[in-house]
């Protein structure tokens, strides 16, 4: 967490990243919304409280897998949240534009994960030309190795989730009298899902550490090496594992017992609008806190604390200065 | 000419007073009885949890009601729907949208062995069992079955027939079949169909609607293995065990026009007594699962509810006893109504300021009178039952319960609800304009209901029917309406009434004639939708203001609408425009600048699909809304990036 707290612009940038990449799509919300409710009274009522009889019109003027769909009751609170991990592990559909979205947010982290592991394996400032700069020179590499990765996300949604959830919970269930017993299968899956999910990303992540760190070209190597010192530090992965695991709960616990719900205009509106921008910051220190914690855990292995074999980037200086 | 007219007029008037009546010239009740009591049966029925089979005996006596004599009988063999994969049931499923293929071990089916006729002599009419199939013609549908008789039975006649069938039961298929040890049978024997004066109407077993039988007496005796819980229609006489390890439990009911039950090793049994001061007292039993234990105080409360609104607001319940099954999980039969016992249906995790099990207990309890007493064909209208009680329903769920009615949304697979604390379900609106607003065109009320389209039919039944009965409330007032709908319930009690007997019960109650209002919802399929085109006030001379209100209609559906306009000062002017035309315009000079027009300010109109154009203001907030909401839904998009980033 020192890492993280220590890095300030990286959590700062990340936000902007992911705010900027939700606005566009926002926007175009909001222009329905304003479009719908027009110079109407029932703006009124929408401004300050719900009115879910409007929000179903407005739904209903969409079609089905459309953006519009997605304006459910679930944006509200701590439903964000359960319906984002639920979507995800129960592999619902995405509608195209926030596919969209999503793409380039994912393709945004990839670039800049080379300049954040860098910066957390140096443990000091590096500035932003050095963190560009690092975050370019680990680009093409971690591309590749989202080729690799998405052919691993792939099996596991295609084949996986479809083995788990379609064909052996829906046989194991089928005679099963007992809602009780059919979750309790259900959680099963979830388990050996999510475990799958969460060794596919930690080999991930300790090939691109692993990468960075060494400066590894070859990402094959990478994710061979990663593979390897998750066998040789077996409890030392999982406890961090844990720790992250425990960290990300916390922060998910703490959104729940707070969840603002709709709220009203005015103040109240802007404290919830600050308290959900809160939690999405929460969640981004989370997801920093693993690559550094990881980052420092591959180091500490090495023996190499703070070390990172590529040199720092710095600026050159203009020509000006050289002819000085 | 005049002659001519007199005689069409007295035509008229007596084919009126013959629809007003039922289809059934003797449909009054028998003597000592409340019913007709022309459909009876003694049934003897084995359950096989081995093989899954039923295998049973039973003898109806039938008396013809109608108008008419009968060469021939006709009889529901409803599980056969499920016999195979052509069966109109399943080929309207699929027509549906649901084209899931039954596994091998779900079909079920239901073979006559041996059937007999006794009219002046015993006839053995087995071997001339046919299928016919009066909706479709489909050959491959065998949900209904004939015999010819060697002669007829004339009016008010009377044949006894004896039937041996053995049954396949289903994996669970419209409400019906077994999972793991709970069983819940439904629609299971040999049924005679209903003989109207214009003939049989027997319909074959359709996908989207129920089913429509005559009143009579069922004395049934079901034999299960020994430690088998059992709930039926009707009223547990005895239970006598049997040396083989089964035991045979005997009910009785009479008035009923209907026979389902239930059978597992696993329910608990719970009983509470419904009492009230006008009302009969009513024996309440509770077969619950285990795994909902805690929720039988809920179910109780619901059913006690229902039993005490509808029965102050419709006329009192009348068996004494109701039994209530709570079904098993993905037994597919929960949320269904017969003769005295319902499946309610509820969840695990069941949040307490979410309505479930309480709205499908008070629904399912309600149908007991929009189904049970009023023994309307739910082939042909089923809005007369599922509608009315939809209705009715939404008016209990408010009144008894409506401060604890939040919206839930479930995640995980369905497993874990999340209650919206701030979005309070209001029975109006919320249950039903959405699914209504989606289907509006699809069908014309009065389409019989079998035609319906599959998968649409539910919102015409259900929601348009309560919405335009929300809206005769709201138009009429709530006493008129309650004396329109218990005078209807208190005449078709225990028969099977037709439209037209409910349309003029609300006429005869309004005091006016409302058939344009039903022309519009029952017997068109056009929508509504009243707006607000524009609002302008303008100053106009020297402290005075020129305010010009244009409304439109924008659907093709007329009602009676305000306009209501305000102005800066609080001032109010209401007109009363009766909504035929497709614009009206209002221009008022006043002394001070409008602020605000409505449409429908008070939300008579519950039909209307787009309400937010109902409205507008000078000082709109539009821009308001939209910056909370979109930045709401932008933390939503935001979470959704985070939660998929854990991958890369």
């Amino acid at each position: 967490m020192r890492r993280v707290a220590a890095a300030p612009a990286v959590l700062v940038g990340i936000y902007f990243i992911t705010l900027a990449a939700a606005l566009p799509l926002a926007a175009a919300i909001g222009f329905g919304i304003n479009e719908h409710l027009g110079s109407s009274l029932t703006a009124n009522d929408v401004a300050d409280s719900v009115n879910y009889d409007w929000w179903q019109e407005f739904v209903s003027q969409g079609s089905s897998f459309t953006l519009t769909s997605t304006f459910t009751p679930s944006i509200l609170g701590f439903a964000t949240t359960l319906d984002s991990l639920s979507g995800l592990i129960d592999k619902r559909p995405i509608v195209p534009a926030i596919a969209l979205a999503l793409g380039f947010y994912m393709l945004v982290w990839v670039f800049l994960q080379g300049g954040i592991l860098d910066r957390y394996a140096r443990g000091r400032r590096v500035g932003a030309y050095g963190f560009f700069a690092a975050s370019g020179i680990f680009f093409l590499r971690f591309l590749r190795l989202g080729i690799v990765a998405g052919i691993g996300y792939w099996f596991l949604f295609a084949y996986v989730h479809e083995w788990l959830f379609a064909k052996w919970y829906v046989n194991v269930t089928r005679d099963v009298a007992v809602e009780r017993t059919a979750f309790y299968w259900r959680v099963l899956m979830y388990a050996i899902f999510i475990a799958l999910l969460a060794l596919t990303t930690t080999v991930l992540d300790y090939a691109k550490v692993r990468a960075v760190v060494e400066d590894r070209r070859s990402m094959a190597g990478a994710l061979i090496a990663a593979i390897r010192f998750i066998v040789r530090n077996p409890g030392r992965v999982a406890g961090l594992s844990l720790t992250n695991t425990v960290l990300f709960l916390g922060v998910v616990g703490v959104w729940a017992l707070i969840d603002p719900g709709a709220g009203g205009s005015g103040a109240s509106m802007w404290a919830g609008v600050l308290l959900s921008q809160g939690y999405i910051l929460a969640r981004l220190i989370v997801k920093l806190q693993v690559l550094a914690s990881e980052t420092a855990v591959f180091q500490r292995s090495l023996a190499h604390w703070g070390y990172s074999a590529v040199p720092i980037s710095t600026r050159p200086e203009p020509p000006v200065v050289e002819i000085a | 000419m005049r002659w001519t007219f007199g005689l069409c007029a007295i035509a008229m008037a007596l084919l009126l007073s013959t629809t007003l009546h039922g289809s059934q010239r003797f449909d009054q009740p028998a003597p000592g009885a409340r019913s007709p009591r022309n459909a009876n049966y003694e049934i003897d029925v084995r359950l096989e949890p081995r093989d899954r089979t039923l295998h049973g005996r039973e003898r109806i006596r039938w008396r013809n009601i109608s108008a008419n004599p009968t060469g021939e009988l006709q009889f529901h063999l409803y599980w056969n729907a499920w016999r195979n994969a052509e069966s109109t049931w399943l080929r309207e499923r699929r027509l549906g949208g649901n084209s899931t293929t039954p596994r091998p071990d779900a079909w079920g089916w239901s073979d006559i062995k041996a059937l007999r006729v006794t009219l002046d002599q015993s006839y053995d009419l087995g071997a001339s069992v046919r299928f016919v199939a009066p909706d479709d013609g489909n050959t491959a549908d065998r949900t209904v079955a004939a015999v010819s008789l060697p002669r007829p039975v004339p009016p008010n006649g009377t044949v006894d027939i004896d039937v041996e069938w053995s049954a396949k039961i289903p994996r669970p298929f419209a409400r019906t079949g077994y999972i793991d040890d709970y069983y819940f049978f439904g629609q299971w024997f040999p049924k005679i169909g209903v003989l109207e004066d214009a003939g049989w109407n027997t319909h074959q077993f359709h996908s989207g609607t129920e089913f429509y039988s005559d009143y009579g007496v069922y004395d049934v005796r079901m034999t299960v293995p020994r430690g088998y819980v059992v709930g039926a229609s009707g009223r547990e006489v005895t239970v006598t065990d049997s040396s083989n390890g089964t035991a045979i439990h005997h009910y009785h009911g009479e008035d009923i026009h209907d026979f389902a039950w239930t059978t597992s090793p696993q329910f608990i049994v719970l009983t509470r007594t419904f009492t009230h001061s006008t009302l009969p007292q009513v024996q309440m039993r509770l077969l619950l699962r285990p795994e909902h234990a805690g929720q039988a105080a809920r179910h109780f409360d619901a059913a006690a509810a229902t039993l005490r609104y509808y029965g102050e607001w419709f006329g009192p319940y009348p068996y004494g006893n109701i039994t209530i099954v709570d079904p098993a999980f993905q037994s597919g039969s929960g949320g269904m109504e017969y003769p005295t016992l319902f499946t309610a249906g509820t969840r695990w995790i069941a949040p307490a300021r979410v309505l479930a099990p309480e709205s499908v207990t008070v629904h399912e309890a309600g149908h007991q009178w929009w189904y049970g007493l009023v023994g309307s064909n739910e082939f042909e209208h089923a809005w007369m039952d599922e509608g009315l009680n939809q209705f009715s329903e939404a008016r209990v769920d408010d009144v008894a319960f409506g401060t604890k009615n939040d919206l839930a949304r479930r995640y995980f697979g369905g497993f874990i609800p999340w209650v919206f604390r701030d979005i309070p379900v209001k029975r109006q609106v919320d249950e039903g304009l959405a699914g209504y607003r989606a289907q509006a065109e699809s069908d014309a009320e009065a389409t019989p209901s079998f035609r319906y389209w599959p998968s649409t039919g539910g919102n015409i039944t259900y929601f348009k029917t309560a919405l335009w009965l929300h809206t005769l409330e709201k138009w009429l007032g709530w006493p008129t309406l309650q004396r329109a709908m218990s005078t209807y319930f208190d005449a078709a009690k225990f028969r099977h009434p037709e439209p037209a007997e409910f349309f003029q019960n609300l006429n005869q109650a309004a005091g006016r004639d409302l058939t344009p209002f039903f022309d519009e919802v029952y017997r068109g399929s056009n929508t509504f939708d009243y707006g607000v085109q524009a609002l302008t006030s303008t100053p106009a001379g020297t402290g005075h203001f020129r305010t010009t209100v244009v409304v439109r209609r924008f659907g093709e559906a007329t009602f009676p609408v305000d306009v209501l306009t305000i102005f800066s000062d609080g001032s109010k002017k209401t007109e009363r425009w009766d909504g035929v035309e497709r614009r009206a315009i209002y221009r008022y000079d006043t002394k001070v600048r409008a602020r605000s027009v409505q449409v429908d300010p008070n939300r008579i109109l519950m039909l209307d699909v787009n309400y937010t154009n109902n409205s507008r203001t000078l000082q709109p907030r539009a821009r308001e809304a939209s910056v909370k909401w979109s930045l709401k839904w932008m933390a939503w998009l935001q979470d959704v990036l985070v939660t998929y980033a854990w991958l890369v």
